[in-house]
């Protein structure tokens, strides 16, 4: 009991500061104060003044609390604590300062009812309906008792869960009971077992009882515990549709608010008008008729003038009469003959005009619920994000437009025909954003964007250009060369418009086990790249064309193998007798000389001796390869400068080193020509293979008889450029050229 | 067989060494130059065999030719004899300068007074290579041969007559058909006697027209203004006639302003020692 007793009190104090959820955040609990950062300091205003207004009942709430703490008292005897009031004390004080409401002691809260809870709720709200402050700055009476009525709701059942917890522990005890009856489900005295009631129920030990019903009572609080939690973040939620609902309607009211001034601006603007307009006519008309009535008195004038002068006339003599009567009569004639105006030049009623207000009706009609989206902003092209034939276009627009759908527009940028309309594209999307196929590699878009809704359309976005990704290229696999240490790949592009760069991805494939491990060089901005190798090995190479939208799908493989150099014959530099067999390493010269007109010297093409080169990688290592000859045949071997004199013999310049051979008269004759001096060597046997080893970094350039590994002659020469592989054939025959083979041992002594 | 050290001086890396020892073939004291280059030290290493020219020892090969760096760099023991027997006071063998003393011709002598000490192809062949074996941290598997000028001549007959224990053999100069020469004539009449016939197992030229179908790659040197190719001593075209129609592998450089003299085998020596260090190392 005693160790109970330590732990149980924590337990009854936490239980209800948990539990008492919204009644602390009405009061003043520092604990939930964050929950409701702003809104709490404006609820508990009013919920202080809800006390106010409460605190003349408080007769009836003293009886209350008078049961209460009775009711406390019971409970701590149950837990064992009637001889430690000092720690309710303490509890009751702790609890007391902090809140500061010393009328409201913890559990005068924690006992309070739910019912008076829910009148103290109401009690509230009439406040504050009353003096329309507080909820009144959130909107509508009519919102405020929803929300109202949401918390009475949420309390509710929170009381509800807590009468569950309640009601148990207060059942009445007056004395110390060591027994429990099952049946009547009450402690009762050992003594009253044998006679009352009791006698014939099933009874266990009290403390047995008391732990079950401390089971019992931990499983709802846990229960409990749940319940608050998924209360609280309901409220949360609540509080946050509260807060949109707030500004939302906010933004409205600013809206209708913006329209209706328009409105009525364009009325006034429209009232002022036609007062103008009217004013000036009427001006206009009384003007006329002013003139009119003007030169209308003058008229009388003359004419009373002039009846003034007859009736003078009249009574004169004869004589003057006569004379006079005569210039009269011209006078008035010509009066009369003037013509009177007596038509009315202005009419007293104004033209019917009609009262044009479309426009306002247009911008009556233009006042909708939801206002028409504003423009969206269309993103620029995220990198890596397009593919040959498609891009993805984003977009993002303001957070306060409703939106119901979009609508993407493009058109292909060409800026080489502006006259020509390009047809134009539109899609209609519910996303911010659209990945919009079938479009053309390597090519450059243009993309704007609409937003709509109910109202109409928005103004259009910016507009934005986005690249598809290239084509694939194409890896010339016919010109792809390679030695020991490197290899030089030529591709085309394989798209009209450049690119931005190529990658070269590299695959070890005679590895199963590091197989995936791709290799890439990156950023190669031309068709060509020089790789790195390991000696002895086979790659799988593919290329990748790069621009803005991002890297082509990958071009098809090519595989290199590392054994040793390999080249191509070069069809540009071959003479026009020899012919090159398919897989380029055969070269032939017929029988039948095929006349060729005398084309002009050629800077790449031998145009007199009857020779070709290859094409070797650019790579200052070391290169073997072999020629297959017949041993009767006059031929040349040896290497030349790329810009040897094409019209000149092989080893007749400084630009070429050879091996010729020529047969005569039964007897073979060997020369290493450079710069047309040969040394004096005689060889017993005839070779039919030379192998041929070419070595930059001790500057040699070395012949084998490769059947018998004899070392024939080795060229010291100074290689201060790039050097290519030549053959030529002085008769008919045929030379077979074996490269990208591995190195002999007895080569590698020289 | 005792062996007496002469010298001993460190050349690039290695020791170069002269021995003197009791020979058994020429019953005289005779001395013996060899090279042990730095890889010998720690492992038997090939050997070859250098044959001097007419008048030359031991001595003029290993101060003049300036094989050493090639050898120490291939890691080759190479051997260099004196070229006849010395001190064995036979009446007139000082008498010339081609014939005697300094003129053994690596022949077996068959004639009187020279046939007890002048077995110079016994000595270089068996007696020499025995007692390098025994003695010095050589492969005995792996030994070429070559030589200037006589010792040309020797190192085509040494190779011609023993198919497959030499696994290569080049010459500076050699005399390749002394039997047609009047070097040859002299030495060969006065070493084994007026018949002819018993010539043609020492005559390189004659040696290749019986050499059986073996693998030999031969590298022969000439300086072309060598007076004595000129004076018809070394006729190498016979060499390299034979060769061609027996298909025998020769490389034949005749090497423009060049002499008989060691400038001329210095300026190759480099080459004929990768040649051979080609088959020895291979």
């Amino acid at each position: 009991m005693e160790e109970e007793a330590g732990e149980e009190p924590g337990l009854d104090r936490s239980a209800p500061k948990d539990f008492h959820f919204y009644h602390m955040d009405l009061y003043d609990s520092e604990d939930r104060l964050q929950i409701f950062p702003e809104e709490n300091t404006r609820m508990r205003r009013e919920v202080v003044q809800a006390e106010k207004t409460s605190e003349p009942r408080g007769a009836g709430d003293a009886k209350a609390q008078r049961d209460l703490q009775e009711e406390v008292d019971e409970l701590a005897h149950l837990y064992g604590l009637e001889d430690d009031n000092d720690l309710g004390d303490e509890f009751v004080d702790e609890n007391m300062t902090r809140m500061g409401v010393p009328e409201y002691p913890p559990y005068v809260m924690k006992r309070r009812d739910p019912t008076r809870g829910q009148s103290d709720w109401r009690l509230s709200g009439e406040a504050a309906e009353a003096e329309d402050l507080g909820f009144g700055e959130w909107g509508s009476a009519g919102q405020c008792q929803d929300l109202r009525e949401a918390y009475r709701y949420a309390h509710g059942r929170a009381s509800e869960e807590y009468e569950c917890y309640v009601i148990p522990e207060e059942e009445d005890e007056e004395e110390a009971a060591d027994i429990f009856c099952v049946t009547c489900k009450t402690p009762v005295r050992t003594f009253e077992k044998d006679f009352d009631e009791h006698k014939e129920h099933e009874v266990t030990p009290l403390s047995k009882a008391l732990e079950s019903a401390k089971d019992e009572i931990h499983k709802n609080m846990y229960k409990l515990e749940k319940q608050i939690i998924e209360m609280e973040n309901f409220a949360n939620h609540l509080e946050e549709v509260f807060i949109t609902v707030e500004e939302n309607f906010g933004k409205q009211e600013q809206n209708f608010e913006s329209r209706y001034n328009e409105i009525l601006e364009t009325l006034a603007q429209k009232y002022e008008e036609k007062i103008q307009t009217l004013g000036e006519k009427k001006k206009e008309k009384l003007e006329t008729l002013y003139g009119q009535l003007v030169s209308c008195g003058e008229n009388l004038d003359t004419c009373k003038e002039l009846m003034e002068t007859i009736e003078e006339m009249c009574h004169e003599e004869k004589d003057d009469f006569i004379k006079d009567a005569v210039a009269m009569t011209d006078r008035l004639g010509k009066f009369l003959k003037t013509k009177t105006d007596v038509e009315i030049s202005a009419q007293p009623d104004f033209e019917d005009q009609t009262l044009d207000f479309s426009d306002v009706e247009q911008l009556m009609g233009s006042i909708n619920t939801i206002p028409a989206p504003s423009a969206p902003v269309i993103n620029p092209q995220a990198p890596n994000s397009a593919t040959g034939s498609s891009v993805r276009v984003c977009w993002s627009l303001y957070s306060d437009d409703t939106v119901e759908s979009y609508q993407l527009y493009y058109r292909p940028v060409q800026d080489s025909s502006p006259g020509k309309n390009q047809a134009e594209f539109t899609v209609t999307i519910k996303e911010t954003y659209c990945s919009v196929t079938n479009l053309v590699p390597n090519t450059q878009y243009e993309f704007w964007v609409t937003a709509h809704n109910r109202a109409g359309p928005s103004p259009s976005s910016e507009h934005a250009v986005y690249m598809t990704a290239p084509s694939p290229p194409i890896i010339k696999t016919k010109e792809i060369r390679s030695c020991k240490e490197a290899a030089l790949i030529c591709w085309e592009s394989g798209n009209l418009n450049p690119v931005d760069s190529y990658t070269v991805e590299l695959t070890q494939a005679e590895s199963p086990e590091a197989s995936g491990v791709t290799e890439s060089i990156v950023g190669i901005p031309t068709c060509e790249a020089l790789l790195q190798l390991q000696p002895g090995q086979s790659y799988v190479i593919y290329v990748r064309a790069l621009n803005v939208g991002g890297p082509s799908a990958r071009s098809e493989p090519a595989t290199v193998h590392t054994t040793g150099s390999y080249f191509h014959l070069n069809k540009d530099t071959c003479h026009p007798w020899l012919t090159i067999s398919e897989d380029g390493l055969t070269v032939t010269r017929s029988q039948r000389k095929i006349s060729v007109k005398e084309s002009l010297s050629s800077h790449t093409r031998f145009t007199r001796c009857v020779a070709v080169m290859g094409n070797l990688i650019p790579v200052r290592g070391r290169h073997y390869w072999e020629v297959e000859v017949d041993e009767h045949l006059d031929y040349t071997v040896g290497v030349a400068f790329e810009d040897v004199p094409k019209q000149e013999d092989l080893g007749a310049n400084c630009f070429s080193w050879c091996m010729r051979h020529t047969f005569a008269s039964s007897r073979h004759k060997y020369e290493f020509l450079h710069n047309r001096t040969t040394p004096d060597i005689r060889v017993t046997v005839s070779p039919k293979k030379i192998g041929i080893l070419l070595d930059y970094e001790n500057s040699k350039l070395s012949f084998f008889n490769v059947d018998i590994s004899q070392h024939l002659y080795s060229f010291s020469c100074q290689l201060h450029q790039f050097v290519h592989p030549c053959f030529s054939l002085e008769k008919s025959g045929c030379l077979n050229i074996h490269n990208g083979i591995s190195m002999p041992k007895h080569v590698t002594f020289y | 067989m005792a062996l007496k050290q002469i010298s001993s001086n460190k050349c690039f890396g290695g020791l170069q060494k002269v021995f003197e020892h009791d020979s058994v073939e020429l019953k005289c004291k005779m001395k013996f130059a060899i090279y042990l280059p730095p890889k010998a030290e720690t492992g038997k290493c090939p050997a070859l065999y250098w044959l001097s020219g007419l008048t030359c020892t031991e001595q003029n090969f290993i101060s003049k030719s300036g094989y050493h760096q090639a050898a120490s760099e291939h890691g080759l023991v190479v051997i260099a004899p004196d070229t006849s027997p010395r001190g064995c006071n036979i009446k007139g063998e000082d008498d010339s300068w081609d014939f005697g003393t300094g003129a053994g011709f690596y022949v077996d002598a068959t004639q009187d007074p020279w046939k007890t000490n002048y077995r110079m192809y016994s000595y270089v062949t068996v007696e020499l290579p025995q007692l390098i074996n025994a003695n010095f941290p050589v492969d005995p598997q792996r030994m070429s041969i070559f030589g200037h000028s006589m010792g040309g001549h020797g190192a085509l007959i040494c190779a011609l007559k023993n198919p497959g224990k030499y696994k290569s053999v080049s010459a500076f100069a050699p005399i390749c058909n002394p039997v047609l020469c009047p070097w040859g004539k002299k030495a060969f009449s006065g070493y084994l006697g007026t018949d002819q016939g018993k010539w043609k197992s020492y005559d390189a030229t004659l040696l290749v027209k019986s050499y059986p179908d073996s693998q030999l790659d031969i590298l022969i040197d000439q300086g072309k203004d060598d007076q004595f190719l000129s004076d018809g001593q070394l006729l190498p075209d016979n060499f390299i006639a034979a060769c061609t129609e027996k298909k025998i592998p020769v490389v034949f450089r005749l090497q423009e302003g060049y002499d008989h003299s060691y400038y001329f085998i210095a300026t190759f020596i480099i080459d004929h020692i990768r040649h051979h260090a080609k088959y020895l190392n291979a």
